[in-house]
């Protein structure tokens, strides 16, 4: 049966806006606290790292390579408009030990995974105007 | 706090009382809950007029896009007391993930306070109509709009992630988990109330079912049910006139998350991470130990959550907890083992959050679980939750 839903987009708000608007240039952003200079995601109203009430967040671009640190194979999403089955990685970024995200690999369900595998960010552009990050496994690997 | 809890088994569960939970409801979830509430506190040998302390957490912890009505889909301590008909001194309501043992916290300090005498404690648990998950949204703000978005939804694929992690670092087998369940399917398939009860499950059902968040699959999540628990809690020196023996709250502890992440990215190092705290306060609190405990009985809405339970709270060593299992270390069946799913837990009763690891530990502390009571014992524990959400309670039977 066709699944004529759609993949829910994401709602920027004052906090997210410019990471959404990096994302949809195909460019993944890290929120950077204009405090302390640590970067964090998802951006907070407060700094995560000093605990600043005025971050200030800017969104600097980061290369968005980095390990596998654990994976699912959904193949049966409780949302709609994702195609199952599919990959999630939790990705370690380089650079960042204690900063990971989630997201799909696009390399298919069927590709074999080790922890530590490396990866690249990739964009799924899921409606005009509108791109979110996913990764792919690094060539060579 | 620093030192040993100084409530430290002043405050005592005396009575309680369980619906049936099930799949499919013939009431409003209130009435159900007016009618254990009444027979909780007609166990505890009291009156309806004597309770002066509501305590509860009314969340309903569905991801589907369902409405929440006080009565209906949920049932908030103001509602029952209303519906009992009283005008209690002391009502409060716990927010937050961990509800058992989070609320319990609330009741057993309003007892050691004195701001109430005799607290009804409950859990209501809705089973909305449709799917219990599902969720069709065409737009994710908030917090959502750093998952839904990318694919990742629900507690469930969170928890795969987590899992995932653990079977690749410690080597574990799908074996492992298929014990665990079973153990938990079969000590649930011998209570009338659960939703599975005379429905055990064979490790053979299990490896045989299709994955369907690999590595989990349906049966490693808790069966949405809709059912009610209520618990009668007052102090140590009034439970002395009261017909059942006193089960005392010997400490408590909860753990906190430490990490910016997206909602529901629950890693497996920060739930072992949180856990340290969260037991170093624990048995600080209690003044007992991890090998002190007689009988823990450790939260499995997800089952992946018993080995983490097992290991963080220093019940088995990190990365062991499966062997442990495989082994049979946890036969409620077999002598000498530790058996910490003897309750049946949430996989083997359905989704009643950690009443069912609450009151395995009163009905095995108090005596008053009959066919399977097990002797001997004098601590219990039960947490619910994660560590880095949830948290802890140490039982005992013995004050002194």
């Amino acid at each position: 049966m066709t699944d004529t839903h759609v993949r829910p987009v994401p709602v920027p708000d004052a906090l997210s806006a410019p990471f959404w608007q990096a994302a949809a240039r195909h460019e993944l952003t890290l929120a950077q606290c204009a405090k302390c200079g640590e970067v964090t995601l998802p951006p907070d109203v407060t700094c995560p790292h000093c605990h600043t009430t005025e971050p200030d967040f800017a969104f600097v671009p980061v290369p968005g390579t980095g390990r596998v640190r654990t994976w699912t194979v959904i193949r049966r999403s409780f949302l709609a408009g994702f195609e199952n089955p599919f990959v999630l990685v939790d990705v370690e970024l380089d650079g960042h030990s204690d900063l990971r995200i989630v997201a799909r690999l696009l390399d298919g369900a069927d590709v074999p995974l080790t922890i530590g595998a490396r990866v690249a960010v990739e964009f799924e552009d899921i409606a005009p105007g509108v791109a979110v990050p996913a990764f792919r496994l690094e060539h060579g690997e | 706090m620093s030192g040993v809890f100084k409530a430290r088994n002043q405050v005592a569960l005396v009575g309680f009382a369980h619906s049936k939970a099930t799949r499919k409801p013939d009431r409003p979830l209130g009435v159900t809950a007016l009618e254990t509430a009444r027979a909780a506190i007609a166990d505890a040998g009291l009156l309806p007029g004597q309770i002066d302390g509501f305590v509860s957490s009314p969340l309903l912890p569905s991801t589907g896009d369902h409405a929440v009505e006080d009565g209906i889909s949920t049932v908030t301590s103001n509602w029952l007391a209303r519906h009992l008909g009283l005008d209690p001194a002391y009502v409060v309501g716990f927010q937050g993930i961990g509800q058992i043992t989070g609320s319990l916290t609330l009741a057993v300090n309003a007892i050691a306070s004195g701001a109430a005498d005799y607290v009804l404690f409950h859990r209501a648990l809705h089973l909305p109509p449709g799917k219990y998950n599902d969720n069709a949204m065409a737009s994710a703000s908030g917090g959502m709009q750093w998952m839904a978005p990318m694919g990742f939804f629900g507690a469930m694929p969170a928890i795969a992630l987590a899992y995932n992690e653990y079977c690749q670092r410690y080597g574990a087998k799908r074996e492992a988990m298929a014990t665990l369940v079973s153990e938990a399917r079969k000590n649930g398939s011998r209570i009338p109330w659960s939703a599975w009860h005379g429905k055990p499950l064979t490790v053979e059902e299990y490896m045989a079912e299709d994955m369907i968040i690999e590595p989990m699959c349906r049966f490693d999540a808790d069966m949405p049910v809709e059912g009610v628990a209520c618990f009668v809690l007052t102090s140590a020196e009034r439970a002395k006139d009261l017909p059942h023996r006193p089960v005392y709250v010997s400490g408590y502890a909860s753990g906190y998350p430490t990490k910016n992440r997206a909602m529901l990215h629950w890693t497996l190092d920060d739930m072992m991470e949180a856990g340290k705290g969260l037991s170093a306060r624990l048995w600080g609190s209690s003044g007992l130990t991890a090998s002190e405990i007689d009988l823990p009985q450790l939260y499995d809405g997800f089952s992946p959550f018993v080995y983490i339970w097992l290991e963080t709270l220093g019940l088995c060593k990190p990365g062991e907890a499966h062997q442990m299992i495989l082994a049979g270390g946890i036969d409620s069946d077999k002598p000498g083992t530790l058996p910490v799913m003897s309750g049946g837990g949430a996989i083997g009763n359905g989704r009643m959050h950690g009443v069912p690891q609450m009151l395995e530990c009163y009905l095995q502390l108090s005596g008053r679980k009959g066919e399977w009571q097990r002797e001997g014992l004098t601590t219990a524990l039960a947490c619910h939750s994660t560590p880095h959400f949830g948290g802890a309670v140490v039982y005992t039977n013995d004050p002194s």
